[in-house]
């Protein structure tokens, strides 16, 4: 799959995941989002910590606006007055509203998740257009930078123990710090020299890799578009309606045309399982 | 007109008063030369006027006459004249661009904007001509020291340049990695590339050189080969003090990083007053068996025993050390920080770095900065002592300052381990070599005269 395509769907989930308050489309594009990581994901490239820091950051934004939105008819628990912001009676619309708010993070981080994912960063680089080669080639570079910068750090941690190093006090990591930081200061600039000896800078660059361009990534374009455009122009018409569940809950409304519309999206996963 | 022709070229680096070049004559037409010179003599500056990164790409006071494939190197940017000279560095984890083999060897094809058909047959050509075809379709990160700097050179033969420039293109490399390195060398200069290596183990290359110059305090000052005279023996391997005591003891150990075991049933041990050299290609477990013995990796099975006493580790890097203003207070920490009992004086001393005791150590040249890291472990008497490479871009000076430490310690009834693929040091300390890998661990013993 072309990390073109792939980021076409990914703006696709964003758009609607962002443009809609509705828990029910932000949890069809979780969902997509979810089928094409295990459709496609690499094997060991953080996906569970990326969908464990998915989990905490919707679980804050539920517990945030459960805490600090004090509408709603039906009291769960009443916090002491006292206390700031957060004192005051904690309601289930709150709740309900907090946790599609969680969703609709969720939704969005997931919908760019594959790109980091599914893609090396070189192909996200080779991905940019032409006018931003250079800048791709110093961020490819920067890149491969950084397993060695983490390696040198585990390194120089473990010579400075065997000097006598221990982590106690704030004061004891410059020993560690300043070597680590120098070490890829110095790395860096023989990366620079290694480039500008490499004609880095020429002149306009050709490119080595050919970003293969199948039928499958005119689909996911075709359809990341339509699906994105479809539900954009439904909810500005009114025919996606949205959900507020103040003052008193309710559930949301679905639209079939809106719903098939983030059904869509599902289009890569099944290509691959195929 | 010579490939390179520089005629009374000096160069100041910004912010310092002395000349790292002092009126330097050179032409050269053909062929391939070596440049030799302790650490410190000026050769990274010259050939880094070759493609103009002096003064480009470092500023500093430039004068005199430096010309290169007939342009004037003061008017030529370095993209300009990398269109005709190539330049492999000194560390081949440093030079790699892009993550996969032949992407990184097409990157300077890219950047000349070669058509896609050609850069494809170029990158086959480089990558053949460099013996490393085989590693098509490999990611970098798997590739050992050697073959990184193979695809360097792959990269850099790829644009087809008239003059290669090499800055210690062998002191990270095994034996076998040297010679196919050394061996893709004499390949682009048979095809007609003129070359010029800079190298510190310059008998690897000798012997393919057409000429060899000697840089001195900023001058090329003569030819021959001189400055790498065989290592005498420091360690006496008949010493009948020598392994009297158990030191370190691995018993079945199987043993490797993340979990995973890359050494298998070791059963080793070094005693006091011996010095162990660990050789083998690079990436074969070296690093893990010092690590192994150091504590610094638990072994996955199997017991490891160490004498009491501390341990002094040198990895591969060393300079990374050094963070402190001046060589003095580099010592001074190690020696508060192990609670021991020495004096800073001394070691420096030893070291031979009492003239430059108050510098900062990261601006001391390569071969000092090696020898101020080796000082600032040294530091308070260790009793088993382990070096990682610890070679690796040395001078003479610093070779000798090292093998000298060695024999300091296992004059005193310490012991050492050292990973190394130096068959000078090796034989200038080692009462013991054991051989790693595929796995396991060969021990060579006895040598003549070995330990008990």
């Amino acid at each position: 799959m072309s990390t073109r395509s792939l980021a076409a769907w990914s703006a696709a989930g964003l758009v609607i995941a962002l443009s809609t308050s509705n828990p029910v489309y932000r949890g069809v594009v979780l969902l997509c989002a979810l089928n094409l990581l295990v459709a496609r994901g690499r094997r060991g490239s953080g996906t569970r910590i990326l969908l464990v820091g998915i989990g905490i950051a919707g679980l804050i934004a539920t517990l945030v606006t459960l805490l600090l939105s004090h509408s709603g008819e039906h009291v769960l628990v009443r916090l002491p007055g006292g206390i700031p912001a957060i004192g005051g009676p904690l309601t289930l619309e709150a709740l309900a509203f907090g946790l599609a708010t969680g969703l609709g993070l969720a939704a969005a981080l997931l919908a760019v998740a594959p790109l980091t994912l599914v893609s090396q960063p070189h192909e996200l680089v080779d991905a940019l257009p032409a006018p931003l080669a250079r800048t791709g080639a110093v961020v490819g570079a920067a890149l491969n930078l950084v397993p060695g910068t983490l390696r040198s750090a585990a390194e120089i941690r473990e010579a400075q123990r065997m000097r006598g190093w221990r982590a106690r006090r704030v004061v004891d990591w410059p020993a560690v710090a300043v070597p680590v930081v120098l070490t890829a200061i110095e790395g860096s600039m023989t990366l620079a020299e290694a480039m500008e000896s490499r004609a880095y800078g020429t002149g306009t660059r050709t490119h080595f890799g050919i970003q293969r361009w199948t039928r499958h990534d005119s689909v996911v374009l075709v359809t990341a578009l339509l699906g994105a455009g479809g539900f954009l122009a439904l909810v500005v018409s009114g025919g996606a309606p949205g959900w507020f569940p103040f003052p008193v809950l309710s559930a949301p409304a679905i639209s079939v045309p809106a719903l098939l519309c983030c059904a869509l999206l599902v289009v890569p996963s099944f290509h691959v399982r195929r | 007109m010579g490939t390179v022709s520089f005629a009374g070229l000096h160069y100041t680096y910004p912010e310092m008063a002395s000349r790292a070049l002092d009126g330097v004559e050179l032409e050269l037409d053909s062929g391939l030369t070596l440049l030799t010179g302790a650490s410190g003599s000026g050769k990274s500056t010259l050939l880094r006027v070759c493609n103009g990164l002096i003064p480009h790409f470092h500023g500093g006071v430039i004068g005199g006459s430096a010309r290169v494939l007939g342009r004037e190197v003061v008017r030529a940017s370095t993209r300009e004249l990398a269109r005709d000279v190539g330049f492999v560095f000194q560390d081949p984890e440093l030079q790699a661009v892009y993550p996969s083999v032949e992407r990184d060897a097409a990157f300077g094809l890219e950047n000349l904007g070669i058509a896609r058909g050609e850069m494809l047959s170029r990158v086959d050509d480089a990558l053949e001509m460099c013996g490393i075809a085989h590693l098509r379709g490999r990611a970098v990160a798997t590739l050992s020291g050697g073959e990184r700097q193979r695809l360097a050179l792959a990269g850099v033969l790829a644009m087809r340049p008239r003059l290669l420039v090499l800055d210690e293109p062998l002191s990270q490399l095994d034996p076998e990695g040297a010679a196919a390195l050394i061996a893709a060398l004499h390949a682009a200069v048979q095809a007609g590339t003129t070359a010029l290596v800079a190298e510190h183990r310059h008998h690897l290359v000798l012997e393919r050189a057409d000429r060899c110059l000697v840089m001195l305090e900023g001058r090329v000052t003569a030819c021959g080969p001189g400055g790498w005279e065989k290592t005498a023996r420091l360690v006496a391997r008949d010493d009948p003090a020598a392994s009297s005591e158990l030191s370190w003891r691995l018993h079945r150990v199987h043993a490797g990083p993340a979990g995973v075991a890359v050494l298998h049933d070791l059963d080793l041990a070094g005693g006091t007053g011996e010095v162990v050299a660990l050789t083998g290609a690079n990436g074969s477990g070296k690093t893990t068996l010092l690590r192994t013995i150091a504590g610094l990796l638990p072994p996955l099975s199997g017991s490891v025993e160490r004498s009491p006493g501390r341990i002094a580790y040198l990895p591969q890097n060393p300079s990374a050390l050094l963070h402190r203003a001046t060589v003095r207070s580099e010592i001074d920490w190690t020696l508060r920080r192990t609670h021991s009992g020495g004096r800073a004086d001394t070691v420096l001393e030893e070291m031979g770095l009492t003239a430059v005791a108050e510098r900062d150590p990261r601006d001391l040249s390569s071969g000092q900065r090696q020898r101020a890291a080796l000082a600032s472990v040294l530091a308070g008497d260790p009793s088993l002592l382990l070096l990682d490479e610890p070679t690796r871009g040395m001078d003479g000076a610093a070779r000798a300052v090292l093998t000298a430490a060695l024999a300091r310690v296992a004059g005193r009834g310490g012991s050492a381990v050292v990973a190394t693929h130096d068959p000078q040091l090796v034989a200038a300390v080692a009462t013991r070599v054991v051989d790693v890998g595929e796995g396991v661990a060969r021990d060579r013993r006895p040598l003549v005269g070995a330990p008990r």
